[in-house]
């Protein structure tokens, strides 16, 4: 089976309101997906459920043909949105602490980014920008040898030099047997990467197509976003 | 993977209260040590260096169950929970090496307590005799319970085991319901609080008085006659206790991992 | 040469032309080993698999050769290298004719400019 990540009629309520609604998707291994939409479309709680973080209310989602749970966290490597790392740690120390957890993470590799981007391993958390906390977290996840990661806003609050490095990392550490999900709203610097975009609105995927059938219209993935989103 | 989880939460804890352990204890040998230099002199300094103590001490008892809270709420419910909740491990194991690492921080904090006792109260001759005293008095206190005398011991360690975990799955079990709700959780909390508090009184009440009560009737009538019956009920009294809050406790123990299983929604 | 995709046209066919002019203007000739899949793609900040394509495209063409075991190389074979110079120049002035059509030059014009051009060019 070829499939990392299947969605059937995926549906998410909270009280009244409908988070994601008969979602169906087929994600193949081997790919760089981005999952697009505007905030508060679904895109979150479609990666959460993907971690168990939260349970679904209708339908079914698996990764590698298993339910969301401690054996699909083996295999999955998150980046979310926030700032997740204990601010009293050391660098060391959270590596440590991913060494100890994850049998796919690789140390070396997490200390050759953070001295590609001069990020002193001894330091506390507490004492780093917002930035830096950032980097490392992207680090982190990329040092693991996943099956599937998901990136939620990784470029999002860097600068332009940094989200260079960041798309090369993604870029360097691809691999055929992996899957990449990146949800972003900032297309045009992602789009070159991207092998498969996802569209999503108001918990619907409402469309699901290879970058080069878009673009094989004359359109760029940026360019279709703003006319189906048009506000 | 529990054990790395207890490794992690103890490194967590730890920088919090080894400083407080070390200090409580500074302050009592301080104090001793002022006690001693200015006998016979003002008594000034060493009534600021007790009071100094005493803020410890009580700072201490606070801080071990603020600590506990935080470790619970702020670990795994709030954006920590982001990465605690994607290791590759069980909800209950993080239940589990949280609770035991408070218990832990409990046994921990009158271990402190009762050393800095033992420092302030430091006095050679005096000392040894109360010891001797005091050993004496509880060796005669078992002796009464005759073979089952040493069983006590046990029965008192595990009731203190048993309210201790009980408390402390109790708070854990108020934030878990509290986080159900979507705003407010803070009251909610405060509210599952209550609510827990007052069912475990009440079923507290509901097993004591009423089946039990021909039992302890029966017993209170020949509590004079008998000195047998008066250590059966204690020991029964003992167990009975040992067992309410381990049920309590397994039972707010299930809410809690059932919540943080299928329930978690974390901002 | 800087990689300059263009977003509204499919990407491997830009890493088609833009490899082909690498190794029609000298960057990569002739028998020259070209780098690993990934290392191209890191180069041009573009996905593996579509980079792969391209090169599965340019070895359809005859421009590039796989090697089971050292990886890619370009062709030596002088006849093809030509046949795709000639294509592209082609292509290049089709494209150019279609511009000056629209601006209505004829073609006794067109070669005046041309030649004038080449002279002042030449110096």
């Amino acid at each position: 089976m070829n499939a990392i990540l299947e969605c059937k009629g995926l549906t998410k309520s909270y009280g009244g309101k409908k988070a994601l609604s008969d979602v169906n998707l087929t994600i193949e291994r081997g790919r760089i997906v981005g999952l697009l939409g505007p905030n508060g479309s679904g895109k979150t709680t479609l990666i959460k459920l993907a971690n168990a973080l939260l349970t679904p209310t209708l339908g079914e989602i698996r990764i590698a043909g298993m339910e969301p749970g401690t054996g699909t966290k083996k295999i999955v490597s998150y980046l979310p949105e926030r700032n997740y790392l204990s601010d009293w740690m050391r660098v060391h120390d959270i590596i440590g602490l991913f060494r100890d957890f994850y049998g796919d993470f690789r140390p070396d590799k997490a200390y050759d980014m953070l001295k590609r981007l001069n990020i002193n391993p001894n330091d506390k958390l507490k004492t780093m920008s917002k930035g830096t906390k950032e980097k490392v977290q992207l680090i982190l996840v990329m040092s693991r040898e996943s099956e599937l990661y998901l990136l939620d806003e990784p470029i999002g609050g860097v600068d332009p030099a940094a989200r260079d490095y960041i798309l090369e990392t993604i870029i360097s550490n691809y691999n055929p047997e992996a899957t990449i999900i990146i949800s972003t709203h900032l297309i045009s610097d992602v789009e070159k990467i991207l092998d498969h975009v996802i569209f999503i609105r108001e918990g619907q995927v409402v469309l699901s197509s290879s970058v080069d059938e878009i673009r094989e219209q004359g359109k760029s993935v940026d360019g279709l976003f703003r006319e189906v989103f048009r506000c | 993977m529990l054990g790395k989880l207890l490794k992690y939460e103890l490194k967590a804890t730890g920088r919090t209260f080894m400083p407080i352990y070390a200090a409580l204890l500074i302050a009592a040998a301080v104090t001793k040590l002022i006690s001693a230099l200015t006998a016979g002199g003002s008594e000034v300094p060493e009534f600021i260096s007790a009071i100094v103590y005493i803020m410890i001490l009580m700072g201490m008892f606070v801080m071990t169950f603020v600590v506990m809270i935080q470790r619970f709420h702020k670990n795994l419910l709030s954006d920590e929970g982001y990465l605690m909740f994607t290791l590759p491990v069980e909800p209950w194991q993080h239940i589990v090496s949280k609770l035991l690492i408070s218990v832990l921080w409990n046994l921990g904090s009158l271990v402190a307590a009762f050393l800095s006792i033992v420092i302030l109260t430091f006095d050679e001759i005096a000392n040894r005799a109360l010891m001797l005293d005091l050993f004496a008095v509880i060796a005669e206190f078992l002796t009464i319970f005759g073979p089952t005398g040493s069983l006590v011991v046990l029965e008192i360690f595990l009731a203190g085991i048993a309210t201790t975990v009980f408390g402390i799955l109790l708070i854990y079990a108020s934030i878990a319901l509290g986080h159900l709700s979507n705003r407010h959780r803070t009251m909610a909390s405060l509210g599952a609080f209550l609510g827990l508090t007052a069912f475990a009184q009440i079923l507290f009440a509901c097993l004591t008085l009423i089946p039990n009560v021909r039992v302890l009737q029966h017993y209170m009538d020949t509590l004079q006659e008998s000195l047998q019956t008066s250590i059966a009920l204690f020991h029964y009294v003992m167990w009975f206790t040992i067992g309410f809050f381990t049920l309590l406790s397994a039972g707010y123990f299930l809410i809690t991992n059932h919540i943080l299983k299928k329930r978690l929604n974390l901002e | 040469m800087p990689w300059d995709l263009k977003p509204d046209r499919p990407i491997y066919t830009q890493l088609v032309e833009h490899i082909e002019w690498m190794i029609l203007s000298g960057v990569y000739p002739p028998g020259s080993k070209l780098p690993s899949v990934r290392d191209l793609a890191k180069e041009a900040s573009v996905n593996p698999n579509t980079m792969q394509r391209a090169l599965a495209q340019l070895e359809e063409d005859g421009l590039i050769i796989t090697h089971r075991t050292s990886g890619r190389s370009i062709t030596e074979d002088s006849e093809m290298i030509q046949k795709a110079r000639i294509r592209i120049a082609r292509e290049q002035v089709s494209e150019f004719l279609e511009k000056m059509k629209k601006l209505g030059f004829d073609k006794k014009e067109i070669l005046s400019i041309i030649n004038n051009m080449i002279e002042e060019v030449g110096k």
